[in-house]
């Protein structure tokens, strides 16, 4: 009964044969069943990402699930690579380690982005697939039930996913949160076609944002832009009047000069009539002459600053990073220590047999001897046999369980074996 | 049941308040799943033993219910805690009780240094006397509750001027909805405090007419620091009300809460180390129509 995987991530593929590597959904489940038919007796989950192809496999027979090197040559002949150069890059490792590799990852603890949480849908869906394929079985069930387990409690019991780590989610949910309570009453106005404006423009749909006006220096653009971001397209030449009238400003223009200068703003600041204004000044160089940030009422951000706040939680993702690996440690022993008991379970059933079938005989003898008793009497004695053998066989039980926390209860079990004369 | 009820002391309820503060300051350290729910019974507990302290006191005091400088400041105790624990359920990761339980905490303490004596009353002026306690109670409340949300904004512009994402649980409410929260607060403070005095002023003089119990000069401290603290109240609100639509207007009626928060706690202080004729039963025993009152606490 052991574990095993193999595979390569962002921190040890390159980029180019990461690509070569990586399966789609239907070229997984065509791997897997090539798998059933070459691993007969192995169960096997494929988890292929942008950002890694890993194969786990286990077995309950003796042998075990294949080794590392045979599951990397599988992999690189399912993708038809070269399995010289992916022997090189791939990587494996067996029991415990595999285990606390598969948590990890589900974690999102070996992510590119620490704590990124698309990964647990990931690593369901690979599970999915691999149960369509019909290569799962008790093993890796419990394993990546385990793993989603080890990842709902790293989630639940850290902040190592909570802090937002792009720039338009901290400047949508850090800063004008901050500042607006909602924004189905605000106009959002947008500057400008840069390529953070739509997702910008995303999360404040999601917060709640309605009112999307958009203005560019080239009219076709702004129609364009409008209508794929569901906003009113406006004339350049209203950007005065649209500064008045809005409550939020995205600007992401390719301007190399200011397109807002402290004096204009100050032309038309009287008739915003001391309305706050969040500025998110997502272009480089910046569209909103930074004094304007001083001015009362206006909270002025630069992807420099939004880039800071980014940076700080990225630290404080970091900084959760040991608590997250002692759950995943924790559920590792937990799950080993279960999987080693998993092993006992056939020693544990012959025991029990062959005192039933003892205690059986007995029982028949006794009643042969005494033919008076009535069905109560009978279903009585019976009883008590029963709960005498059960606690008999409690303390044998109890040391398999507790010494299964510590590795495999190999002495336990021939001890075992021995002194009540079990097959093997 | 009863002989339940009748052992809850202050001590029961502050220490359930103080252990609630406890684990709100914790926030600011590390994340527990199981803290806001402890919090949230440690602050219900004490909330219900105040409950049934303050039934308790009422039911057993002759006078007119909770009428003393003791109960007052706790029934202004119990109205925070208790507007503690709702915006708490509401708001589950603003640090609400880390703000609002010193308060409630203080104004125990208040209590535990006033008179438990009843305010000394007759039937004639009951009535004024209630409506005068309760305008005052409830401009206390609005005061500490606009207060708050005036620090609170200082605090969230102070971290958004400095461009800081927000520390991990300590997460405030916008600047928009604090501010909202002043401004209605310090409207609702200075209605409630200039109907308290006026009510005051009735309440003394039908006194001085009927010649019930002994009146309050008008140079007494407490009706000197009362009528200053609404007329700031007074100045504070249309001055909120004057800059809405100022770029700094926000700003301004933040602070203007914070100062009427400040004044308040000297009033209180002053009124719990002062000396008056305020509230003070009458100097004469010409006054025969005052019920007498007994104390139901120990």
């Amino acid at each position: 009964m052991s574990l095993t995987f193999v595979g390569g991530s962002h921190r040890t593929v390159p980029i180019e044969l990461r690509e070569r590597l990586a399966f789609s959904a239907d070229q997984a489940a065509e791997a897997l069943a090539r798998f059933r038919r070459q691993f007969p007796g192995s169960e096997a989950v494929l988890l292929s990402t942008c950002n890694r192809v890993e194969l786990y496999a286990a077995a309950e027979q003796q042998q075990g699930p294949p080794p590392p090197d045979e599951l990397a040559l599988f992999l690189a002949e399912c993708r038809g690579v070269d399995p010289t150069s992916a022997g090189q890059v791939l990587g494996g490792d067996q029991g415990p380690a595999a285990v606390k590799h598969l948590f990890c990852v589900a974690a999102g603890l070996d992510s590119m982005v620490l704590g990124e949480p698309q990964i647990v849908a990931q690593v369901k869906q690979a599970w999915q697939i691999a149960q369509q394929s019909g290569t799962t079985g008790p093993l890796t069930g419990e394993l990546f039930q385990a793993a989603l387990r080890a990842a709902k409690r790293v989630a639940s019991e850290t902040a190592v996913g909570r802090e937002r780590l792009s720039i338009p989610s901290v400047a949508v949910a850090d800063f004008a949160s901050g500042v607006f309570e909602r924004f189905d009453d605000k106009r959002v106005l947008l500057i400008g076609a840069g390529k953070m404006a739509a997702e910008t423009l995303r999360y404040l749909r999601d917060a709640g944002a309605r009112d999307v006006h958009v203005v560019n220096r080239t009219a076709g653009r702004a129609e364009q832009l409008a209508q794929r971001l569901g906003g009113t397209a406006r004339p350049y030449n209203d950007l005065a009047t649209e500064l008045i009238a809005a409550d939020l400003i995205v600007s992401t223009t390719g301007a190399t000069e200011p397109v807002v200068t402290l004096e204009a703003f100050l032309a038309i600041e009287p008739q915003r009539q001391g309305r706050p204004l969040v500025v998110l000044d997502l272009a480089v160089p910046r569209d909103f002459d930074p004094r304007i940030g001083k001015q009362a009422g206006v909270w002025l951000y630069s992807v420099d600053d939004l880039g800071q706040a980014c940076e700080a939680n990225r630290q404080r993702r970091q900084r959760e990073m040991p608590a997250a690996l002692t759950i995943v440690d924790e559920e590792t022993r937990r799950f080993m220590g279960d999987l080693h008991h998993r092993s006992t379970v056939p020693v544990i059933e012959q025991l029990r047999a062959g005192w039933n079938e003892t205690g059986e005989a007995e029982l028949d003898r006794l009643f042969r001897k005494l033919p008076d008793l009535d069905d109560a009497a009978r279903d009585e004695i019976r009883r008590a046999f029963h709960r005498y053998a059960a606690k008999m066989l409690h303390p044998p039980m109890a040391s398999l369980r507790s010494e299964s926390h510590a590795g495999p209860p190999h002495g336990l079990l021939d001890a075992l074996r021995r002194l009540f004369d079990l097959k093997e | 049941m009863a002989d339940f009820v009748s052992r809850i002391s202050v001590v029961c309820f502050a220490a359930s308040y103080g252990v609630a503060l406890a684990f709100e300051v914790t926030r600011l350290w590390f994340r527990s799943g199981v803290r806001g729910a402890t919090m949230v019974g440690f602050v219900t507990a004490g909330l219900l033993a105040q409950t049934l302290y303050l039934v308790w006191r009422a039911a057993t005091v002759t006078a007119l219910p909770l009428s003393s400088a003791f109960d007052w400041y706790l029934l202004a105790a119990w109205m925070l805690a208790a507007g503690s624990l709702w915006m708490t359920l509401a708001n589950p990761r603003t640090p609400v009780g880390l703000f609002v339980l010193p308060v409630v905490l203080g104004l125990i303490g208040a209590a535990e240094l006033s008179s438990r004596e009843p305010f000394p009353q007759s039937p004639a002026t009951q009535i004024w006397g209630i409506i005068h306690g309760s305008f005052n109670l409830a401009m206390s409340v609005a005061i500490v509750l606009g207060g708050l949300a005036g620090s609170m904004w200082l605090i969230q512009a102070g971290r958004l001027a400095r461009k800081q994402a927000p520390l991990q649980g300590f997460r405030m409410p916008s600047l928009e909805k604090l501010s909202l929260w002043s401004s209605r607060m310090a409207i609702i403070a200075a209605w409630a405090g200039g109907s308290g005095f006026l009510s005051g002023m009735v309440l003394n003089a039908v006194n001085r007419q009927r010649g019930l119990l002994e009146t309050v000069p008008w140079n007494d401290p407490v009706v000197l620091r009362m009528g200053m603290l609404v007329v700031w109240l007074i100045a504070a609100a249309i001055i909120s009300r004057a800059v809405v639509r100022q770029a700094s207007g926000r700003r301004i009626t933040a602070v203007l809460s914070l100062i009427s928060l400040c004044l308040l706690t000297a009033s209180i202080l002053w009124g719990v180390f002062g000396k008056t004729r305020h509230g003070m039963p009458p100097q004469s025993s010409s006054s025969r129509l005052v019920i007498p009152a007994r104390r139901g606490d120990a």
